[in-house]
């Protein structure tokens, strides 16, 4: 079982998400925007992903600055990205290294797919 | 040289000279004298200057040249004259004096060197006037512009140039653009290309450069450039054109701004849908599940498909062959995955197609190449071939594998159905008809013929929808 923080401006979404996951048989914790999400990684406890929405309110980019502020936290902290929107490469060139990135909308067989292999590396 | 003879080195040069003595009468003149003035020697030697030719040298700036200045000074050069020769016509010459001796004759001689120069006057004035009509034009052209030396430095600027970036043409003259204002030019790419204009003739358009600029604020500006040459004139210059896109460029990243916002709610909205979906599947039972996941494909297939219409489309129309290598692409990753020894080709020519149509033609592409990786290929291995081609006066979209062929069992099942049930609504929909595939051969092969729908690129419609 992994621990895996799921940040996502949409309420619905963050929490069918979550539910998915949690189905998948990993503990899962939710966090609506940046600073939110910070806040939980400074904690104390520790987080095997984050899966994060590239777009959060009114943060065009906050899932790949939150991304990026997480690995200084967690240098090993896996890293999922989402979005529906077109992923140009220059958007593609501030993702950090080694994350993952799943479109949306996503199926519960694509979620649980990206989630496995994310967690396999 | 002086062991030449004085007399012919007079003779060969092309300045008319004559020389006169103390009275003002012509001693001598040489040949270049006689030709440009029609005249001889009988009829210049030993005459007043201004007796010469029915007086047509008594000409008022000549008298005041001789007999004020001269009488004063060693030498004289650059006295212009402008005179209405009866001989000659109209003519400018410059004039250059000088008073020669000889050893014992105080009085000496006045040696007087004639070049016309009409011919460069006029042309200076031409130039002159052309330079001012250029300015004038220059001055009425709203973007800002500069013209440049071959050392990029600016011989004139525009009005509006002079005005956005508040300097004086003092200011801009004899300066190089990279040292204008504060170096917001200085770019080394901008360098590189304008370097080239000149010497390679090598035009460049829309370089854009964003700045912060004094009093301006933060404006973006594309610049373009250009060799100019003035006929006859083997000097060439540089026109660089600054068009101020800032307004443009807003409005730019304000639709992309708004296209990125629209599009996260549409898939977030679509996301819900398919979560909605999947939670309902977790209480279905069994047999209904398959129906629910072919569900949330579908729908993540349509965002896709409008994901893949926004990349390949061109205005109102998507280019057919870029539209399909984009859906075996994404059905690549979706369904294959890179180590697959199953393959998507695509043989597409070069068409198009509108852009409300792509929808449903990308949904029929993607069930028809769904259910051909989903049941021609027990072991795994073999391609399957997305093809548009135009064929008697319409086109037809074909979907081809080599794999096992379809079975009766596969086709009676209500699921491959419901999928032939989907094909043959965006068949319909895009007034189509299935054309009935040819007997014997390996695997299957579905052609869909649709009239009235592509255009081939570049070229006129075959015939509108």
């Amino acid at each position: 079982m992994a621990v895996i923080l799921i940040v996502e401006d949409d309420a619905l979404i963050c929490e069918m998400a979550g539910m998915l996951i949690h189905d998948f048989g990993h503990h899962i914790v939710l966090a609506s925007d940046v600073g939110e999400g910070l806040a939980i990684l400074r904690s104390s406890q520790r987080f095997d992903a984050l899966f994060t929405d590239i777009y959060l309110k009114k943060a065009i980019f906050g899932g790949c600055d939150l991304a990026r502020q997480a690995r200084l936290i967690w240098p090993e902290l896996r890293i999922l990205y989402t979005t529906g929107n077109a992923i140009t490469d220059s958007l593609k060139a501030v993702f950090v290294g080694g994350s993952h990135f799943l479109r949306k909308p996503y199926t519960s067989a694509q979620l649980q797919s990206s989630i496995e292999s994310l967690l396999a590396t | 040289m002086t062991d030449l003879p004085a007399s012919d080195i007079v003779e060969t040069v092309p300045s008319a000279l004559i020389v006169l003595d103390r009275n003002l009468c012509i001693r001598s003149a040489n040949r270049a004298f006689y030709q440009t003035f029609r005249t001889s020697r009988g009829e210049t030697e030993g005459t007043l200057i201004y007796d010469l030719g029915n007086r047509q040298w008594d000409i008022p700036a000549l008298r005041t040249l001789l007999e004020s200045v001269i009488p004063h000074r060693a030498s004289v050069e650059g006295f212009e004259v402008e005179h209405d020769f009866p001989t000659i016509g109209q003519r400018t010459m410059l004039v250059n004096a000088r008073k020669i001796f000889r050893p014992g004759d105080h009085a000496g001689f006045i040696l007087l060197a004639i070049e016309d120069v009409s011919e460069e006057r006029v042309a200076r004035k031409e130039s002159r006037r052309n330079s001012l009509l250029v300015q004038s034009i220059v001055d009425t052209i709203r973007d800002p512009l500069v013209v440049l030396e071959d050392d990029m430095t600016v011989v004139t600027a525009s009005r509006a140039f002079l005005t956005m970036f508040g300097i004086t043409e003092a200011e801009a003259s004899g300066r190089r653009v990279a040292e204008l204002g504060q170096h917001q030019w200085d770019v080394p790419a901008l360098r590189k290309l304008m370097e080239k204009v000149l010497p390679e003739n090598k035009p460049f358009e829309n370089f854009e450069i964003e700045e912060e600029f004094p009093g301006l604020g933060r404006r973006v500006f594309n610049l373009n450039a250009r060799k100019i040459s003035q006929p006859g004139n083997n000097a060439h210059r540089m026109l660089l054109v600054f068009e101020d896109i800032t307004d443009r460029k807003q409005r730019e990243r304000d639709a992309v701004s708004l296209s990125n916002e629209v599009s996260h709610r549409i898939k977030n909205n679509l996301q819900l849908i398919v979560g909605l979906i999947a939670y309902e599947a977790k209480w279905t039972a069994e047999p209904c599940v398959q129906g629910y996941r072919a569900m949330q494909s579908r729908i993540g297939a349509i965002a896709q498909l409008y994901d893949l219409i926004s990349q390949s489309s061109h205005g109102h129309v998507v280019a057919v062959d870029d539209y399909l290598r984009e859906i075996a692409k994404t059905i690549t990753v979706s369904l294959l995955g890179d180590t697959s020894d199953i393959k998507i080709e695509v043989k597409a020519e070069p068409l198009e197609i509108d852009a409300d149509r792509a929808v449903p033609f990308g949904l029929l592409v993607n069930e028809l190449a769904t259910n051909a990786i989903k049941h021609a290929f027990p072991n795994g291995t073999g391609t399957v071939i997305l093809s548009v081609a135009p064929v008697d006066g319409a086109f037809e979209l074909s979907v081809a594998d080599n794999g096992v062929g379809t079975s009766p069992e596969i086709s009676a099942k209500k699921s491959e159905r419901r999928g032939s049930d989907y094909v043959a609504i965006f068949v319909r929909q895009l007034g189509g008809s299935v054309v009935p595939s040819p007997a014997g051969g390996t695997g299957t092969t579905v052609t869909i013929r649709l009239p009235l729908l592509l255009v081939a690129r570049d070229s006129a419609p075959h015939q509108a929808a």
